[in-house]
């Protein structure tokens, strides 16, 4: 790994309205979209309401990985660049992709229980979505044991590799398995009078999604640089007080 | 009995109750960490807004 971009501290984080602009529009496309689908579309012909809970979960689960494998990016972009950004951004995608997953189980299970019966099955869809839960979960629990920025962050991006590698399975866990969830469906497998809605939502969540990231990142980056400060009063050099990588390097 | 699920609003309201709590109830506790943060960082390098 270089060490050359560790030296220095990441920078000033913005504090510009751009996601407070995503945020907003982000809103307004979640509350259209929400009301389109909650009374505008007509009830599914064999779920009849409860399909309406589709248009809140289906954008979740397709944010929730983008989230997720955007943290993979992070990780690798971490350890490849060693800039402190990708690590900023790194702990920022995987808060926000867990709470994704949270909120996709809880609203799986709201769905689950009108329509299989239970709230909860262990079928493959479910249980590879609540390995990834944890070990997510795992992740941000070591960045909060591990003091050292830079042990943290080259630990934490080894780890988020290795979670996101279940990423693809549970998508394909449906096709692979014989699963009581059902396949990913397509435009070519949802009526016309469901697109709007789900698209909407989709991009609201999605647009929500990007600002809270960008805030977070804003977040990180502050604690890092006031981590990463050197001591106001200090009779060492300035240098020394910076996290200093094996090799000497900093 | 035709098979199809009738009625069902409730589950519907707590799907998307729940949803709209845990977003608002993120970007809520975002903004205050962000706050406390710039607050503590003013506190610890004064003249740094």
């Amino acid at each position: 790994m270089k060490g050359s971009a560790l030296a220095s501290r990441p920078s000033v984080p913005g504090t510009s309205r751009v996601p407070a602009a995503f945020l907003i529009a982000g809103a307004a496309l979640l509350l259209a979209g929400s009301w389109l689908g909650l009374f505008v579309a007509p009830p599914e012909h064999y779920m009849g309401d409860v399909q309406r809970i589709m248009y809140v979960h289906v954008p979740t689960a397709w944010n929730a990985m983008l989230a997720l494998t955007w943290s993979f990016v992070c990780a690798l972009m971490f350890l490849w660049r060693s800039d402190w950004k990708w690590d900023a951004r790194m702990e920022s995608a995987i808060e926000i992709g867990v709470l994704l997953s949270l909120l996709l189980c809880i609203q799986g299970s709201v769905w689950a229980k009108p329509t299989w019966g239970v709230w909860w099955d262990w079928d493959p869809r479910l249980t590879t979505m609540a390995v990834l839960v944890f070990a997510y979960f795992g992740v941000l629990t070591l960045r909060r044991f591990v003091d050292d920025p830079v042990r943290r962050a080259t630990w934490s991006a080894a780890a988020t590799i290795v979670a996101s590698a279940d990423v693809p399975i549970v998508y394909y866990s449906v096709r692979w398995w014989n699963s009581l969830h059902q396949l990913q469906s397509s435009p070519a497998t949802v009526s016309r009078s469901f697109y709007l809605p789900l698209r909407m939502n989709a991009f609201g969540i999605l647009f929500v999604m990007i600002g809270l990231m960008m805030l977070r990142t804003r977040l990180a980056k502050l604690h890092l640089r006031s981590e990463l400060a050197p001591p106001l009063i200090s009779s060492h050099p300035v240098s020394d007080s910076e996290p200093r990588l094996p090799g000497g390097a900093r | 009995m035709n098979g199809a699920i009738q009625g069902g609003w409730g589950y519907v309201w707590t799907a998307y109750g729940v949803t709209a709590l845990m977003l608002i109830g993120y970007a809520v506790s975002v903004w205050l960490r962000l706050r406390a943060e710039r607050r503590r960082l003013a506190e610890d390098t004064p003249g740094i807004q």
